[in-house]
């Protein structure tokens, strides 16, 4: 009996003295924390260069200038025919009120007392957004009655003075520029200086349309976050009662066998699809198939339910899951039906993890830009879609699409405009997703 | 007339609450329950004991489909109530579920008031027709359980806040509160402390008046005070089956003789 060694002989030597395997242990464990601190440094670092170049590039974007100008709404060049009669007026094209603007832009100038060598009153008028005309010719057509009379006008000031104001132009590129030249940011510090030009917070950024190339001081996301905006409506009203359906029924209702299994295992893969794989069967099933209108944001939210609808199954039902097994027996051995333990126990102790899948996942659909290439929407739409139900239909595009749009634009005003909706985009992001850890606080429960 | 009624009520008195007649209990290939044959009686407290593993719990929660639950789990031969077959295709196990109760091992009270706790299952069942009357079905329940006293100033805070033996009490008085005919206890106070337990035990033998009673224990001491009956289980069979002081005095099989001196468990 003595002599089989004993496994565990008792441990000799004083507790003060560190043994090596003791100092080599604790050596492994501080490298490991410094390892993951630096992994987490560099996370952090890169997280803080983002947002400051986000910030630092697109915040001016919520900034605008506006030139204000008296405009003399000449009647003879706007209604020859003096019967004031829009139908007749709206003859008179944009081209028609350029050199009106032009003209309050010299009266303007007149007025401060300011004189610029070599800048004709056309020159003057260029100082203006290219979209003033249009604007005015809309107020002219509404309010006929003020024809005659010299009216004070706030317009856009164009992209290029907005960015001297800004620090992108200067007088040097100004003269290597045909947009813009250094008399005319002459004008605009003279005019500045006069109080006539100010730069103020620029509301129309959130809420004006896409405006073309040549105008990048008048484009908006407004019919991009309806856009996107519709889409997640139609995302939620779809996705939320079929994905927690389908994860009630698969969690507690189907049997388990092989064709669950099967469905577990396509459900999982269907997550890792790439996005742009939905955007093709989108194209081919709701807009050749089916026959919905192309760019409208019923056909986006469709493609992106399906994308979306895996992303919601998974986490509820692991909410599901995780409700312990003792609620359902509690409810059952008092006598509830199956469905009224599900409905009364499960799912409201399972609806905080539920909730967070759903904003995560309306979260990704709000960011994804591929698959909506695919079926139209990165189309220029300058027409708000009409309120909802009808404005799903409706061609519409949506924030990410709108980010990759202004990005291959070559005005570099455009760049400053695509991180302001970047900007924009991650507010929404941050919000939802704080309303998903609200809600989560708000509705947990121990037990 | 008078000697009729007499013999009918011995009858009633003899003629088992539930009895079950050639039980075999399957989880997939693993045979938990073999050939058992056992009768319950009303107004009595019958323990189920032995060792861990033997098919204690299986065999109650065969009396109120508690196993349907379990995809794997399959079940042959005859369980009577009232002399009805409970696994009759015509049965509904929820049906069922309110007349036969069930206090599990780990006291589960719904994450929900304690009002709500023991008034979930009037509410659906449809036994009560106002909040007067829900309130006294809950109030009767909780005071059966021997809780009221402790609970009645605080009916609308949590269940799940309660003690562990409250918390016991309170899944008593849920069960209760359906007004079942059986009530099954799988190992009740194996969560609790002794003091609780004591409760527990005394509650017992308090609702012995009005039910039947089914308790599994692994405690042959608590078997031998709370219940008149007891049935000992060994790897699926049931061994031995009878009086509570004959079986703990007298045992007739050697295995229950071995159980209960401790020589195996
Ligand atoms: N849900 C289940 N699935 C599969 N096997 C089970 C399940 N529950 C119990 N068993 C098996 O049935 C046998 C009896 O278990 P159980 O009734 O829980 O015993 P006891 O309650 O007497 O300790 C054991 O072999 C156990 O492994
Ligand atoms: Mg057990």
């Amino acid at each position: 009996m003595t002599d089989i060694a004993m496994p565990g002989a008792p441990r000799k030597g004083s507790l003060l003295v560190r043994d090596a395997r003791t100092a080599r242990r604790n050596a492994a464990e501080a490298r490991f924390r410094t390892y993951g601190l630096i992994a987490v440094l560099l996370g952090l670092l890169a997280l803080v260069v983002l947002v400051v170049s986000i910030i630092g590039n697109g915040a001016s974007a919520f900034r605008q200038s506006y030139v204000t100008v008296p405009v003399t709404l000449l009647e003879e060049k706007l209604d020859k025919s003096g019967t004031r009669d829009p139908a007749v007026m709206a003859k008179v094209s944009t081209f028609g009120y350029a050199p009106l603007i032009a003209a309050g832009v010299q009266d303007a100038m007149d007025a401060a007392g300011i004189e610029i060598e070599g800048l004709s009153t056309k020159g003057a008028g260029g100082i203006v957004s290219k979209d003033a005309p249009a604007q005015l010719r809309d107020f002219v057509l509404s309010n006929p009655g003020l024809l005659g009379q010299t009216v004070d006008f706030t317009f856009l000031a164009s992209g290029r003075i907005d960015g001297y104001f800004k620090g992108r132009v200067t007088a040097q590129t100004a003269a290597l520029d045909k947009n813009v030249s250094p008399e005319q940011l002459l004008l605009a510090d003279a005019l500045k200086e006069a109080g006539a030009l100010e730069t103020r917070f620029n509301w129309s950024f959130i809420t004006a349309p896409d405006a073309s190339d040549q105008r990048p001081e008048a484009a908006g996301l407004g019919v991009a976050i309806l856009g996107s905006f519709y889409m997640m409506l139609v995302v939620l009203a779809l996705a939320l009662p079929i994905g927690v359906a389908a994860s009630i029924y698969l969690e507690e209702f189907a049997p388990k066998n092989r064709i669950t299994d099967v469905i577990e295992v396509n459900i999982s893969n269907l997550a890792a699809v790439p996005s742009i794989v939905f955007g093709i069967l989108g194209l081919a099933i709701f807009i050749n198939f089916a026959g919905l209108p192309q760019s409208a944001p019923i056909v986006g939210g469709l493609v992106l339910t399906l994308m979306t609808l895996p992303r919601i199954i998974i986490p509820s039902r692991a909410a599901l899951q995780a409700v312990p097994p003792s609620i359902r027996e509690a409810a059952l051995g008092v006598g509830a039906s199956k469905m009224q333990t599900v409905f009364h126990h499960v799912l409201p102790l399972a609806a905080p993890g539920i909730l967070t899948g759903l904003i995560i996942g309306l979260g990704q659909a709000l960011g994804e830009t591929a698959p909506l290439l695919l079926i139209g929407m990165v189309a220029f739409v300058r027409e708000y879609p009409s309120p909802p139900i009808d404005g799903i239909f409706d061609p519409a595009t949506a924030l990410p699409v709108q980010i990759f749009n202004w990005t291959q634009r070559s005005d570099p005003a455009f760049v400053e405009r695509a991180s302001g909706a970047i900007i924009v985009l991650l507010i929404f992001l941050l919000i939802m997703n704080l309303t998903a850890i609200l809600l989560r606080r708000r509705f947990e429960r121990r037990w | 007339m008078n000697d009729l009624a007499l013999a009918a009520k011995t009858e009633a008195a003899l003629k088992p609450k539930i009895s079950a007649k050639g039980v075999d209990v399957y989880y997939a290939d693993n045979h938990a329950i073999k050939n058992v044959d056992v009768n319950i009686l009303d107004k009595t407290v019958t323990a189920f004991i032995g060792p861990s593993g033997c098919g204690k719990s299986t065999f109650l929660r065969c009396l109120n489909r508690m196993n349907d639950t379990i995809d794997i789990a399959r079940i042959e031969g005859e369980i009577l109530l009232d002399g009805e077959d409970i696994y009759d295709p015509k049965v509904d196990p929820v049906q069922l579920r309110a007349k036969v109760g069930m206090v599990f091992q780990k006291p589960n009270p719904f994450p929900k008031s304690i009002f709500d706790n023991v008034s979930y299952g009037p509410r659906i069942h449809g036994m009560a027709r106002n909040k007067a009357e829900l309130e006294e079905i809950v109030e009767s329940a909780l005071r059966r359980a021997a809780l009221w006293d402790e609970v009645k100033d605080r009916l609308l805070a949590p269940g799940t806040g309660l003690s562990g033996g409250q918390q016991q009490r309170l899944c008593i008085a849920r069960a209760v509160a359906t007004a079942p005919e059986v009530l099954l206890m799988d190992e009740p106070c194996s969560a609790l402390d002794p003091i609780a337990t004591a409760q527990i035990e005394e509650l017992i033998d308090e609702l012995r008046q009005n039910y039947s009673l089914v308790i599994v224990t692994h405690s042959m001491q608590q078997a031998a005070r709370v219940s008149q009956k007891t049935a000992f289980f060994h790897l699926g069979n049931l061994v031995e089956y009878g009086e509570t002081g004959h079986i703990f005095t007298n045992p007739e099989d050697s295995r229950t003789e071995a159980y209960i001196t401790g020589r195996i468990g």
